[in-house]
């Protein structure tokens, strides 16, 4: 699976979720798949969507659709705190997709931990509810199975290598992205709760 | 009122939501205060949760301004070393409000020997990058202090980004480390 192939994916199930991306080729990959005031990108700040998902997850409505983080293997050793803190608070409405393509896939294909590090097993020592996935059906598959559970959620999904060709660049103000996903999470996002 | 009986005052005078906290001997009266007024016990309380260290702590209570309320950072000034790209290419570019406050170290009343490498230029590094600081210290009152507190609270949500408030509790009622 592809990392453009996982993201066309989960960009067709979270059209209703809050969704927090990880920077650089994700974030570009997802704009281009489908862009949506759904989407907060977060253009720098590697390591840190986890820690905003989190966040997230704790101030919206837990009735509302779940908060969904869109990370990388690299980014999430940047900050592995994310997975105790998020264990320990334990917001229940939080899904948190890891990306793993065992690389720094955009800064030189430099590898990470990932390939000594098992991500899905400190996510579950940790306090996640996890499961796996290695297809794009299997990840369809799983992330209908987390949408279900009280815990904080990590969906491990093995991806290829390498980036999609010809994305273009996310030369957003973050500004701008601030706007359209504050507006989005207070007129639809709260709407479903009252719906 | 002690000093940080009125940091936590002027927190929740502030209309905080939810402050999240990395601990240290001088802010741990204040976070107890926090913790006490919010109805809970033993460093957690239904607003009041620990955090690992300080960069996450930016992202988990800038995230709160996205839902239209105001999260608070409690922390000692020596993590503004971790938590400083998190607040630029965060909260500062998303132009996100939050309140931190956090207790210095390295100066007056300091027993470690090089705990000021890093907090003797914090105000000078903040400002630098374009963060609002008001540094508080012996020379006012508890009531000063929170109502500081409180109004950089009110500054966070009318500029849209962070703001920082520095106390330094030498010659306070308070433990300087």
């Amino acid at each position: 699976m592809r990392r453009i192939e996982a993201l066309g994916v989960l960009a067709d199930l979270t059209s209703r979720h809050p969704v927090v991306a990880t920077c650089a080729a994700t974030s570009r990959e997802l704009a281009s798949v489908k862009d949506g005031d759904n989407h907060l990108y977060l253009l720098d700040a590697m390591g840190l969507v986890g820690s905003v998902a989190t966040g997230l997850a704790l101030s919206v409505n837990p009735s509302a659709p779940k908060v969904v983080g869109i990370e990388g293997d690299g980014s999430l050793l940047m900050n592995p705190n994310v997975l105790p803190t998020g264990g320990y608070l334990a917001p229940g409405n939080l899904i948190l997709v890891l990306l793993d393509n065992g690389v720094y896939g955009s800064t030189g294909a430099l590898p990470t931990y990932s390939s000594k590090v098992d991500l899905q097993r400190l996510a579950a020592a940790a306090g996640w509810t996890t499961r796996s996935a290695e297809t794009t059906e299997g990840l369809r598959a799983a992330f209908g199975e987390l949408l279900t559970v009280r815990e904080p959620a990590f969906l491990y999904a093995r991806i290829e290598e390498g980036n999609a060709p010809g994305t273009e660049k996310l030369l957003i103000d973050p500004v701008s992205i601030t706007g359209r996903f504050t507006r989005w999470l207070r007129e639809a996002h709260a709407a479903e709760v009252a719906a | 009122m002690a000093y940080a009986e009125a940091v936590a005052e002027g927190i929740w005078a502030a209309g905080v939501a939810r402050v999240g906290y990395i601990p240290s001997v001088t802010v741990a009266p204040v976070i107890n205060a926090l913790v006490a007024s919010d109805g809970g016990a033993n460093g957690v309380s239904p607003r009041v949760t620990p955090l690992s260290r300080e960069e996450e702590a930016i992202g988990v209570m800038g995230a709160v301004a996205f839902t239209g309320r105001l999260g608070a950072v409690v922390m000692q000034d020596n993590g503004f070393g971790n938590a400083l790209t998190a607040l630029t290419t965060f909260t500062l570019s998303y132009h996100l409000p939050l309140l931190v406050f956090a207790n210095t170290r390295g100066g007056l009343g300091e027993y470690n020997s090089m705990i000021h490498s890093i907090s003797q230029p914090v105000p000078a590094l903040l400002r630098a990058v374009g963060l609002p600081v008001v540094e508080l210290d012996r020379r006012s009152g508890a009531e000063d202090w929170r109502d500081t507190v409180q109004e950089a609270g009110v500054q966070a949500v009318m500029t849209y980004r962070p703001v920082v408030v520095l106390g330094s509790f030498w010659n306070t009622d308070g433990k300087v480390a």
